[in-house]
């Protein structure tokens, strides 16, 4: 394991190895996520209370996961990144903010959307919401931060380090739904006592979850590939002025 | 040990001398809750059920005001620097600093809020809450917003930037201390947010050195 890591560290050869990864990666996205639309519109039955709105959870749900699951690899890349100054760890960190922020929008979107028909309001202040909402923030926050850096190596240092601050959310989101009386439904998948979901809506989710996990994989290498161009272009142009002169 | 207390004391002699803001820091405090009688009216039943609330946020934005500046001026003027370099570790010298902070400006806050819950129409049986969930909250404020400070030093500018950072990170505090108290008013009790708010606190204490040190550290690569 730790061999993989040191052999990953090298960013010439991560860019190779992603280079090759990235288009398995672009497949299997596309097979799981057209299986798991395909599944979640056609084959799954209706909710016996909500009806067919219950299809906006088979996006809705596995967003939201992606939204945590973002934030909680970039803490620990960036544990990696302060500790063990792993060179490619807050590069990793950093590229993943910007798909973490979108998975966390199209969860609350969708989240209103679901919440019209069957709640009967766009939005409530509970606890549930409100964190993800937080969230939402914490990620900008670390967008605008990471950019404002003139560095880009101190940019994504500076990243690293206040995603730590933030991870305090995560539990919070997490257990908001079990510690506070919400609005929002307790959680009925990932639970101690198994999933308290149907099979065949379970499928689906599933499926979706994976297509979404390898779209963060598949992307994540895209945004580390133009990272590190960006930086071996700034060396390149740095070196050829210098030779000029 | 006496170098952490003599830091402690030159940071609040230097308070004194007025070469701080955290004056306008507490003023600002109080000019931001007579904003709320005077924006959202001036009705009894209203301010009430709004008092803790708007208390919380006027707490939340004086200390966000004088956090930009917790380490800016010893950062630049190279005073930091020099504190290192006496054998001082950075860890002690964040710690040391956010108590000042904390002495200056989250202090006078809670000392302050039982007479400003008076004027703004909470009802004065509750003013232990409220000075409570402010005698736990304002330490975690400071501790969450040092560690952005510091970044804002390594990035060279601050101002809205570093609110913008800080805020989102202070949001919990804010929900459980203005919870607390309107739970309590309620009847719930409310001493589940007051637990909640009691374990920010040391786990913030125990991360923030760490983090904040290490973003003073950047400023200085």
């Amino acid at each position: 394991m730790q061999n993989i890591f040191n052999f990953l560290a090298n960013p010439s050869r991560f860019r190779l190895f992603s280079q090759k990864v990235y288009p398995y990666t672009l497949f299997i996205m596309f097979t799981f996520i057209s299986l798991g639309l395909w599944y979640s519109l056609f084959n799954s039955p209706p909710d016996y209370q909500q009806g067919e709105t219950v299809r906006i959870m088979y996006v809705h749900v596995p967003a939201a996961w992606m939204a945590m699951m973002v934030y909680l690899s970039m803490t620990i890349m960036s544990v990696f990144a302060l500790v063990w100054r792993h060179p490619l760890a807050d590069i990793l960190s950093k590229c993943s903010a910007p798909i973490g922020a979108s998975f966390t929008l199209i969860a609350l979107v969708t989240g209103s959307i679901w919440g019209k028909p069957t709640w009967g309001t766009w939005w409530v202040w509970d606890a549930r919401l409100t964190s993800v909402f937080i969230l939402f923030l914490i990620y900008m926050g670390h967008i605008t931060l990471v950019r404002s850096f003139e560095d880009e190596y101190k940019g994504a240092r500076a990243g690293a380090i206040l995603t730590l601050i933030g991870a305090f959310n995560l539990p919070i989101i997490k257990f908001s739904v079990d510690w506070w009386n919400t609005l929002h439904q307790p959680a009925s998948v990932i639970k101690l006592d198994g999933p308290t979901i149907h099979i065949d809506m379970m499928i689906p989710l599933i499926l979706m979850a994976l297509g979404f996990l390898f779209f963060y994989f598949s992307f994540l290498l895209i945004n580390v590939q133009t990272e590190l161009n960006n930086r071996k272009l700034k060396k390149l142009f740095i070196q050829s002025f210098s030779e000029a002169n | 040990m006496k170098k952490f207390y003599r830091l402690i004391l030159r940071d609040i002699h230097l308070v004194i001398k007025g070469s701080s803001d955290a004056g306008a820091a507490l003023l600002f405090y109080l000019l931001a809750i007579i904003m709320f009688p005077l924006s959202s009216g001036t009705e009894a039943t209203l301010l009430t059920s709004i008092a803790g609330g708007s208390i919380w946020v006027a707490a939340l934005f004086s200390s966000l005001l004088s956090l930009d500046r917790l380490f800016r001026s010893d950062f630049e003027d190279g005073s930091l620097e020099q504190l290192v370099l006496s054998g001082m570790s950075l860890e002690t010298i964040v710690i040391s600093k956010c108590f000042a902070h904390w002495l200056t400006t989250g202090l006078p806050i809670v000392i302050l809020s039982p007479v400003l819950a008076l004027i703004i129409g909470l009802d004065f049986s509750y003013w232990w809450i409220l000075c409570l969930t402010l005698l736990l909250g304002t330490p975690s404020l400071t501790l969450i917003g040092a560690t952005p400070a510091a970044l804002s030093c390594a990035i060279g500018k601050g101002g809205v930037l570093t609110a913008l950072i800080i805020l989102p990170l202070m949001l919990p505090v804010l929900i459980l201390g203005s919870g607390a108290i309107s739970a309590e008013i309620s009847g719930l009790g409310g001493f589940g947010h007051i637990y909640a708010l009691a374990a920010i606190l040391p786990i913030s204490l125990v991360a923030v050195p760490f983090l904040a040190s290490k973003a003073l550290r950047l400023g200085w690569e």
